[in-house]
């Protein structure tokens, strides 16, 4: 059994040496199925007036796999946004790497399957919601009639009522726009979306519809790199996410992971729980709160520990009332994540 | 240190294209100087804006550092207009000077301008102010350089010698510059090089100076433009209005011509000399005496800067007797003013404020002349700054009017002067004329040999004409009428 | 096809702009005020008509050029829609060529219209079709070219106040071609060097001013068509010079 992992892992290494040497090396990646993989990016700006380095983001290290939604949270100014941006080549990282699709970032190829939403953009005012996603697909060289296929096909799939379609975004709604910010970063049919809040400062229909849209691309096999504010929307539709703080990466990995941890709720009862077992419930787990004579919550962070707890109090005569295991929100998980980093905890 | 580390390919874009660049710019320098002869050429004429700035404000600069030389020229001679209208005349001469640096092929600007200095400056009895003549002069001197295919400036440089310097010999040369313009398809005078009038003024200023067959000559090439002009377009009424007044022209010319010369009887005045060589008549001649005008002046200053010029002269009515009060050394200044015309002159269209000049004619009526001269209301014109000043009274056969030329030849050949008041005209440029015979002789022939005048030592071929002349040298004291002017102030035409 | 495609783009939202139709309607105002003018100084009618026209299509089309490529980057930066162009597959040389274009074709419309209502005018009053004029307005739009391709290139690495200033400060520079030329044969070498510095490097606006000679029809141009061939290829390197430099600029900027 072992002869055979081994052989597999030499063979496995062989093919790996035979590929990177060829010119194509980096397709191997696409083998691998990451979507986006960030490999010690870095954005260092200096401040030309105080003359001090500001370190927009540092030394990130992510690997979003391909099909997954990926939140990817933060505060204002974590460095969502200039993350995103060097992704796509708009700004120039000052140390690491990043691939795409396989293609280093930045790369003009790769963009023909990319999308980005950037967070509040304007558009061309003037024009109408059709023309405006029908220059983005020419920027696609995307021609007629196929063009006016896939605009409609957008519009529609945004839910964008007909009648808004010929009428100038100047005068659309904040849910309108967002709507056809959507729907031109759909128009190329791409692989991996670069969403930056899109679902911010919406009436809550509007939040639910494109809260749906965005989590209905998952079905479609697309990736989603989801930059957001809105917790309740990404505990919803990402699979996993990355919180970034003042440039640093705090935490990766699924949702499930992150707020179900290994906290139980117990709470015991009996007359007899006062003589000296309170004392020694709190040397087994350090959050014990007493709740009249003869009732007792606390909280356990492992099995053994709730095994001693039920030991201590059923040989006390006590009874266990409920042992609840505990979920927590997404909000607790990141509120607490950046308050441990400040030392706040 | 952060450093951005850009995309491959942007990179290797700008590896490429920084040699491509270099190739390009050195190519737009090479065109460069490919251009600039050409522009230079176009540019010729115009002055640099450093000095067009002397005094103005930034606004006016601003256009023409734009590129808006000649729409800036344009909206400030329309604005010229106006001051034209509301008299303002002074605010004029710097929009002139500014328009003609701006654009200086704005020939009406040249013209205007010239005309408006020279006329336009008068003391309250409208006499003109004779000191703005030499930037006039010279303004449509620069017209004349900076545009040497218009023929309308010399036409104008001729007319104002013509009529108002009276100076003929200067007229005719802008005359025939304006007539020697190469001819351009796109005038309305093609295949001329200028208007046929030049030709009908250039022989009346021929007839004045003198040089008669000279204006019989110039009329007949009229006359043969006029017939081509006539042929090509038979019922131009224009064209044969003005053929018909050449020939009428033409005739009287070669009536008064051989009535002034060739007619002993005529009027009893003419000089009777077949050939009008005479200057005066030799001591013990008996040729019968030419006419005595038998001139008397007295000129007093009954009020400072005041004057009367009254007296006799035998003469027939309508002669008139020119009169210029001026500082002794005018002329002097005047040449030397004429030299150093483009630092001050042209600059600013200067005139020397401490200068006096008055030019002015009494008409004879019953050979008696009379005329007060008020000096004393203008004193931005006449300051009398000067010590020493010159007054001078002439009568000039060539400006006279035909009716006098008549009795007296175009020279004044039949001029005396009992009092010997007459002195010779000795302008360099008076061809020498020669009798035609009859009628319809053949025009001037000169043989190319004689010398029949001779001044400054040098052979000339010409007639100087007979003034009658009475100069005063006067002291400002005398002016002001603190002194009286007496008769012994007059100083011999000799002594001049 | 990508950079035609945002040129189109670029056209219509400049067209749509207040500023630009404020400067195309005082242009044409100005035109049409040429015979009034004329009518003020009748000798020299048809010299202002002329000269007034020249100079307002040429000062409305130095504005429109200005006020209108100094915005196209920038705006696009400052509505973030930039964004959504670079991040498609839209290199950043044809974006820059797009806006250029943009923005060129933007000034050619204003320039044409101001042309054809001027020449049209010439025409009403003097019966015949003034060549010349269209040999001055097409020279205006070459100048503008130039213009055009310089106000993209300072909108690479400035601010439109700043690059307002910048344009219309080499323009005036450029324009004083004859000065700077005469500099240039200074027999200081400081001065001399200095003036070829500013001759030869700077776009030369002032070679394109060629009002003079066809308002006044004695003034002769020799070999005007070379001479205005030379200029019109001139404009066209100089302009790719400026673009060239305009696209290294904006490959390293971060949006």
């Amino acid at each position: 059994m072992s002869d055979l992992y081994s052989e597999v892992v030499r063979g496995s290494v062989t093919v790996w040496v035979f590929f990177s040497t060829l010119p194509l090396g980096k397709e191997v990646h696409i083998l691998m199925a990451s979507a986006i993989k960030i490999d010690g990016l870095t954005k260092k700006y200096i401040d030309v007036w105080q003359k001090q380095e500001v370190i927009a983001v540092n030394d990130l290290n992510l690997d979003v796999q391909e099909g997954e939604i990926f939140g990817f949270l933060g505060r204002n100014g974590a460095g969502k946004t200039t993350t995103i941006k060097m992704l796509l080549g708009l700004i120039f990282p000052t140390g690491g790497d990043a691939t795409i699709l396989g293609k280093p970032m930045g790369d003009n190829s790769v963009k023909q399957s990319l999308a980005y939403l950037p967070e509040e953009t304007y558009f061309y005012d003037s024009m109408t919601g059709w023309d405006l996603i029908d220059y983005y697909g020419r920027l696609f060289k995307i021609p007629q009639p196929e063009r006016a296929r896939r605009v409609q096909q957008c519009l529609e799939k945004v839910r964008l009522q007909p009648d808004a379609w010929r009428r100038a975004v100047r005068g659309y709604s904040k849910g309108m726009r967002q709507r056809i910010g959507i729907a031109q970063a759909l128009i190329n049919d791409p692989k991996l979306l670069f969403l930056d809040e899109p679902t911010s400062g919406l009436d809550p229909i509007a939040h639910a519809e494109l809260r749906d849209i965005v989590g209905s691309l998952k079905d479609e096999g697309k990736t989603v790199f989801l930059s957001s504010h809105q917790l309740a929307d990404v505990e919803l539709i990402c699979s996993r996410i990355a919180i970034i703080h003042k440039g640093k990466l705090l935490t990766t990995g699924t949702i499930k992971e992150l707020v179900e941890g290994e906290r139980t709720e117990i709470v015991a009862q009996g007359s007899a729980l006062h003589n000296g077992v309170f004392a020694k419930l709190k040397s087994i787990v350090p959050s014990v709160s007493i709740e009249g004579e003869d009732r007792v919550r606390l909280i356990s962070t492992s099995a053994e520990e709730i095994n001693a707890v039920i030991d201590l109090v059923r040989g006390a005569q006590g009874q266990i009332v409920a042992v609840v295991p505990q979920k927590r929100t997404l909000e607790d998980v990141f509120v607490e994540t950046i308050r441990r980093e400040e030392g706040e905890i | 240190m952060a450093t951005k580390r850009l995309p491959d390919d942007l990179q290797n874009r700008r590896k490429k294209a920084v040699p491509i660049l270099i190739v390009l710019y050195a190519l737009t320098m090479f065109l460069q100087a490919q251009i600039d002869p050409r522009v230079r050429e176009l540019r010729s004429g115009e002055q640099g804006l450093e000095s067009t700035s002397g005094g103005l404000g930034g606004e006016f600069l601003l256009l023409p550092l734009l590129g808006f030389r000649e729409a800036a020229a344009g909206l400030l001679w329309v604005r010229c207009d106006e001051f034209f209208h509301s008299g303002d005349y002074d605010a004029i001469l710097p929009l002139v000077r500014l328009i003609t640096w701006l654009d200086p092929h704005a020939e009406n600007v040249f013209i205007t301008g010239a005309w408006h200095l020279a006329y336009n400056f008068t003391d309250s009895t409208e006499r003109s102010d004779r000191r703005y003549i030499v930037p006039s002069q010279e303004l449509l001197k620069e017209g004349v350089r900076n545009n040497p295919r218009i023929p309308d400036i010399n036409f104008e440089l001729g007319w104002q010698n013509y009529d108002k310097v009276k100076d003929y010999s200067a007229a005719a040369a802008a005359f025939t510059a304006a007539i020697n313009t190469r001819a351009w398809k796109g005038s309305d005078d093609f295949p001329y090089g200028a208007p046929l009038k030049t030709h009908h003024i250039l022989a009346h200023t021929y007839a004045k100076q003198g040089r008669i067959p000279e204006a019989i000559a110039e009329w007949r090439r009229a006359l043969a433009r006029s017939a081509e002009q006539l042929a090509r377009d038979p019922r131009n009424f224009t064209y044969i209005s003005l053929n018909a007044a050449e020939k009428n022209n033409i005739k009287e010319l070669f009536q008064r011509y051989h009535d002034r010369y060739t007619d002993h009887d005529h009027e009893k005045s003419v000089n009777p000399t077949k050939y009008p060589f005479v200057i005066a008549p030799p001591k013990g001649s008996n040729i019968p005496k030419p006419w005595d005008v038998n001139l008397h002046v007295k000129f007093e200053a009954p009020r400072p800067k005041v004057f009367k010029m009254s007296g006799t002269m035998n003469i027939a009515d309508g002669a008139r007797l020119e009169v210029r009060i001026s500082d002794w050394d005018y002329d002097a200044r005047d040449m030397k003013r004429r030299d150093v015309v483009s630092k001050e002159i042209l600059q600013k269209f200067k005139v020397e404020e401490d200068q006096t000049i008055l030019m002015d004619t009494a008409s004879v009526r019953k050979n008696r002349f009379e005329k007060e001269l008020d000096m004393s209301k203008d004193p931005r014109m006449y300051s009398f700054a000067a010590d020493t000043y010159k007054v001078i009274f002439t009568f000039n056969i060539r400006t006279t009017s035909p009716h006098i030329q008549d009795r007296h030849g175009y020279s004044g050949e039949g001029l005396m002067d009992v009092k010997e008041h007459i002195v010779l005209d000795r302008h360099i440029d008076l061809l020498g004329t020669k009798m035609i015979e009859g009628q319809d002789g053949e025009g001037p022939v000169w043989d190319g040999k004689s010398v029949p005048w001779l001044i400054d030592g040098k052979g000339v071929y010409g007639q100087p004409a007979r003034l009658v002349r009475v100069t005063y040298k006067l002291s400002r004291k005398q002016l002001l009428g603190l002194e009286p002017i007496t008769n012994k102030d007059v100083v011999p035409n000799d002594a001049l | 096809m990508i950079p035609l495609a945002i040129a189109n783009q670029t056209v219509r939202e400049a067209m749509r702009r207040r500023v630009m139709w404020i400067f195309l309607i005082s242009g044409l105002f100005l035109i049409a005020m040429g015979p009034v003018f004329g009518f003020l100084s009748p000798k020299d009618s048809q010299t202002v008509l002329r000269s007034l026209g020249l100079a307002a299509i040429l000062l409305a089309g130095l504005f429109i050029t200005i006020v209108t490529c100094i915005y196209l980057i920038p705006v696009e930066i400052e509505r973030r829609t930039i964004y959504t162009v670079l991040s498609k597959p839209v290199q950043r040389y044809q974006f820059v060529l797009g806006k250029f274009l943009g923005g060129f074709a933007t000034v050619f419309i204003n320039i044409a219209a101001m042309g054809i209502v001027f020449l049209v005018l010439i025409y009403t009053q003097e019966h015949k079709v003034p060549m010349d004029m269209l040999l001055g307005v097409v020279m205006t739009f070459f100048q503008m070219l130039l213009l055009a391709a310089l106000s993209i290139f300072f909108s690479t690495f400035t601010t439109p106040v700043v690059n307002f200033f910048l344009s219309f400060g080499v323009f005036m520079v450029g324009n004083l071609s004859s000065v700077t030329d005469s500099l240039a044969s200074n027999p200081n070498p400081l001065v001399s060097n200095a003036g070829k510095i500013v001759h030869y490097l700077l776009p030369n606006f002032g070679n394109f001013n060629i009002q003079n000679s066809i308002i006044h029809p004695t003034i002769e141009i020799k070999n005007q068509e070379v001479f205005m061939m030379q200029n019109i290829i001139y404009a066209i390197v100089y302009s790719l010079v400026l673009l060239t430099l305009a696209v290294l600029i904006f490959d390293r900027r971060e949006v």
